[in-house]
């Protein structure tokens, strides 16, 4: 029991002392026991009150130190700081909160606002008097971090974390890396290409000797928790041998019966069973898919480089930190959703940019030459009626520039935008500009009355209710229609459900809070980046590339944690494995163990946070909660009444 | 229901716009128009109309009618669209789909075949006068006549037709029904804005452009009654020689300040100027100028001698008479004017019905 206990009453400049009468409180306070000084103050947070805060603790050897102003998530780490500052654990300080709990809320009635306070006051003290001193949780980390998702996010992200000296483990369901950005041929408002910029990371990846890259490879477990993470690997083979000779693997590639269509292209054109998506790629070896391939043999003839026997590999790794960056799959329009699968000449952005990169001379499609598009914006975005509620964000800005690419390549085109309002935010106005200035027409309508697509005798005419244009209906025959599709989460989650991970409303990876801790996720030591968390454009992508990477360096760096040591302790004895606790935990820091004589609770301590909600379920009350514990909570209810 | 249609905006490019196309319907133009109102909304209407290649809206339209250019529109265009010169190109536009001939859109959109025109028009006069022998008496006499011939064939011959035109597309084409008794009171509104130009008041600070550009048009219509019917150049009248001289010094005067204007740029509305513009006032410069001249020499005597002032007065005013006015921007007197009295009528009619 501490004797030695200083109680500060604060002023809070008249927020408090206008309507609680704080002299009195401080006179009711003195005479409790365990208190050795108090002091009224009119800001106890200025610095001159916190320097004399320590000169306190220090001249009278306080073992105890309770400050009544205002809530506890204002200042509570002020004051915790001080007393560290004056060398007494930081945990022997509690906080009592008369502004927002007597003085704001009972301004009406002072003398009983008063009353209250006193009665906070000694509650705290009451707290202050059985508090003991605590030291955080130390728990080892590896210092090695899986980037999982190799798109321009992850090797950004992977290519930091290297930088700053850890391990680096990053792995690519792909075969090839580079993820969307290599889809995409010109990025708009830099003069870069997306292939070129992703063998720009490359370079800088294969220069690197901590990170450690795995094409093909899918988590396919994971155990543990932030610092100790095991991850389980299945590694496909590319069936193809390293150092291959790469002429005679392209005249196998040549010669291979099997085509099926290209997902690389978004399925506009066909590629082999033995591919490799454009030259140069990387890694610089093809690969064959082994799901389409019919095992004919003729490209083992060419080449003798192709080993049908390579097996499938499991590894196991073991890391301190995971990097989520696994990217998002474009929106996929429902059947007839403007006119999709009706008509041939109906396809969306992506694969109209793969059309556009890959076309020269003349733009045509089906064989079709084209001069008249019409984009249909907001196709899978904000949506009324259908799932996605959210604004891709990047598709406006992607469009406008497809359309300014296109007609730079194909001066003759029209380009026609049927828009629900243009959304080309920042620097990416000027490209609205440009287009605009290039002819584009752009027409608008609300999401009640959106454009329609109509084959009519062959044709296809894209009609709308202008509403730039007094609602005057308005059509184009066009010869190709461009569904401006949005992002959408990943459709294949299982990496997603592996580790447990949550999704917010639009069903992407969701941070803990937006703005204040925007890549944490609620599992300690996972951190997400790029557009699995949302949609996000190549720079946006990076960005939270590179604060992910800090952050979960942050968990690694020190080769061990501190964590909070207010958590639940399970007394073993009493503990009679009933599996409740267990069940409420929301963070599974609850495991059953079986010493051989009985089942019993046991936390882990890294994963719990103190937040308490397994003490009531307890039958047997075996569980107890540092710095919370049923005597100090019984002391300051008794303080209370 | 139409068809967008994106040839129209290039064609309209040779009538003058400048980047109308930049136009991202903020409505910023239309909102600070002083003399666009709920019913009558413009400049975006138009530059939407534009876009899209909506002709059939535009000819029914009088709105490019109805601004009188003071340039605010321009000025506040936070895309520098140029929504002000927009509706000055589609007057030009306008007066090139009333001229039944035609020709006014070939003049409007080649500068080339304009300057041929006025050259040959040039080396016709000078061969006539050379075929004369360079007489004076038969030259002037032929000049006075011609003069009298012209006013009275172009109006009769182009004028009218283009009008009725006009009043094809934007009162029998829209199915306005407007009685006689109407077309009869709204013809007071036809007379007050020829003769007044007032709805140009109802720009912001146009007070001193308006006085200018009213005096110029009765200094004009006065020089060529006084030229016509009361034979300036052979009257020994004093009261009509004076007025001559007043008329024509009033011509140059205010022609020279608006020729400045638009060599200097300082007003939205000097800023833009085609060749038609150009044509207009420089030629209504030198009309006013050479006729002044040719009474000061006949006064001073000199005329005999220098004969050739004549003759460069008369080829300014056949080129005037047979290319501005009936193909050129002289046209915009009647448009305007017409257009208020046409709108009236819509008006009037609309409450009857």
């Amino acid at each position: 029991m501490k004797t030695k206990i200083g109680v500060y009453i604060c002023h809070c400049g008249g927020n408090i002392s206008d309507y609680v009468d704080v002299e009195k409180v401080k006179q009711a306070i003195e005479k409790e026991e365990g208190v050795s000084l108090s002091k009224t103050t009119i800001f106890a947070c200025a610095d001159s009150n916190q320097k004399e805060m320590v000169e306190d603790i220090k001249n009278n050897n306080l073992e105890g130190v309770v400050v009544a102003s205002c809530s506890p998530k204002l200042h509570q780490i002020t004051f915790r700081a001080v007393t560290e500052r004056a060398g007494l654990n930081k945990y022997n300080y509690v906080h009592a909160n008369i502004r927002e709990q007597a003085s704001w809320a009972h301004s009406d009635k002072k003398t009983e606002a008063t009353e209250k306070a006193i009665q906070i006051v000694k509650a705290a003290v009451a707290k202050a008097r059985l508090a003991t001193s605590l030291n955080p949780i130390k728990i080892e980390s590896k210092k090695s971090v899986a980037v999982i998702g190799a798109g321009v996010a992850g090797l950004k992200s992977a290519l930091e974390l290297a930088n700053m000296g850890v391990n680096v483990h990053l792995i690519e369901r792909d075969f090839f890396i580079g993820g969307r950005v290599a889809q995409w041929d010109n990025l708009c408002t830099s003069n870069d290409k997306g292939k070129d910029i992703i063998s720009r990371l490359y370079k800088e990846i294969s220069s690197k000797k901590n990170i450690q890259l795995y094409t093909g490879a899918e988590v396919i477990s994971y155990s543990g928790s932030i610092g100790d993470f095991h991850l389980k690997l299945k590694i496909q083979p590319r069936f193809i041998h390293n150092n291959s000779n790469t002429e005679k693997l392209q005249k196998a590639i040549d010669a291979c019966p099997v085509e099926v269509p290209d997902a690389f292209n978004f399925n506009i054109t066909k590629r082999k069973a033995i591919y490799k998506n454009f030259p140069g790629e990387f890694p610089e070896l093809p690969v064959i898919d082994i799901v389409s391939c019919t095992k004919c043999g003729v490209c083992e003839k060419i080449c003798d480089q192709i080993d049908f026997s390579q097996k499938e590999e499991i590894i196991d790794i073991n890391i301190g930190s995971v990097l989520m960056a696994t990217g998002f799959d474009p929106y996929m329009p429902a059947e007839a959703e403007f006119g999709y699968q009706q008509s041939d000449n109906v396809i969306t952005l992506p694969q109209f940019q793969r059309l556009i990169a890959n076309s020269n001379n003349k733009l045509s499609y089906l064989n079709k030459e084209i001069k008249n598009i019409a984009f249909i914006y907001c196709v899978g975005s904000r949506q009324v009626e259908g799932e996605n509620k959210y604004c891709s964000r990047y598709c406006c800005t992607t469009t406008i520039h497809a359309a300014i690419e296109a007609k730079k390549k194909f001066p003759e085109i029209n380009n026609f935008h049927f828009t629900r309002g243009i959304r080309t935010y920042g620097k990416q106005e000027i490209l609205y500009r440009e287009s605009l200035l290039n002819g584009d027409v752009y027409l608008q309508s609300y999401e009640d009355d959106p454009a329609q697509v109509l084959i009519e005798n062959g044709k296809t005419i894209v009609r709308i209710n202008d509403i730039l244009t007094k609602k005057k209906e308005v059509d184009i025959d066009a010869d190709l229609v461009v569904l401006v599709t949005g992002m959408t989460p990943r459709e294949d989650n299982s990496i997603g459900s592996l580790f447990k991970l949550p999704k917010g409303r639009d069903k992407f990876f969701n941070e803990i809070h937006m703005k204040l801790r925007p890549v944490e996720t609620v599992i300690d030591g996972i951190t997400i980046a790029g557009a699995c968390q949302g949609p996000k454009n190549v720079m946006e992508s990076i960005n939270s590339g590179l604060s992910a990477a800090v952050k979960s360096y942050s968990y690694v760096s020190k080769g061990e944690l501190e964590l909070e040591p207010i958590i639940a302790v399970i007394n073993k004895d009493a503990c009679i494995w009933c599996g409740k606790c267990a069940a409420v935990c929301p963070f599974g820091a609850i495991k059953m163990e079986n010493d051989g004589k009985k089942d019993f609770a046991i936390m882990n301590n890294s994963v719990c946070k103190g937040c308490g909600m397994c003490l009531p379920v307890c039958p047997t009350d075996a569980i107890e909660l540092i710095a919370y514990s049923n005597k100090e909570i019984e002391s300051m209810i008794d303080a209370l009444l | 229901m139409s068809r967008i249609n994106t040839k129209f905006g290039t064609d309209l490019k040779k009538f003058g716009t400048v980047d109308f196309q930049a136009c991202y319907n903020c409505g910023n133009c239309t909102a600070v128009c002083s003399l666009s109102t709920e019913e009558h909304s413009f400049p975006r209407e138009m530059v939407r109309y534009s876009a899209l290649g909506m002709q059939d809206e535009i000819k029914a339209s009088l709105k490019p009618w109805l601004c009188y250019y003071c340039g605010e529109c321009t000025e506040h265009c936070p895309q520098t669209a140029n929504p002000g010169e927009l509706m000055m190109s589609l007057r030009r536009w306008l007066t090139a789909k009333y001229d039944w001939t035609g020709l006014s859109g070939l003049l409007y959109k080649s500068f080339a075949l304009t300057f041929i025109a006025m050259l040959l028009i040039a080396v016709g006069v000078i061969a006539f006068a050379f075929k004369e022998n360079f007489n004076q008496e038969t030259i002037m006499h032929f000049g006075h006549y011609f003069e009298m011939f012209a006013v009275g064939a172009v109006f009769a011959l182009i004028l009218t037709p283009n009008l009725i035109r006009m009043w094809w597309y934007v009162i029998v084409k829209p199915k306005v029904k407007a009685d006689f008794k109407i077309y009869l009171n709204s013809a007071k509104e036809l007379f007050i804005h020829m003769f007044t130009q007032k709805r140009a008041l109802g720009c912001d600070d146009n007070q001193v452009r308006w006085f200018e550009h009213m005096i110029l048009v009765f200094g004009y219509i006065a020089l060529l009654f006084t030229t016509v019917f009361l034979d300036w150049f052979s009257a020994t009248n004093k009261f009509i020689i004076v007025l001559g001289y007043v008329e024509s010094i009033v011509i140059f005067i205010v022609t020279f300040h608006f020729m400045l204007g638009r060599i200097q740029k300082k007003k939205e509305v000097a800023k833009f100027s085609q060749p038609s513009d150009w044509l207009f006032v420089i030629w209504l410069f030198l009309m006013g100028f050479s006729a002044f001249f040719v009474r000061l020499f006949i006064d001073m005597g000199l005329i005999e001698n220098h004969f050739w002032i004549y003759l460069f007065h008369i080829i300014v005013l056949v080129q005037w008479a047979a290319i501005i006015v009936p193909f050129g921007k002289w046209s915009h007197f009647l448009y305007r004017s017409f257009a208020m009295y046409f709108e009236n009528i819509i008006a009037s009619a609309g409450k009857k019905n």
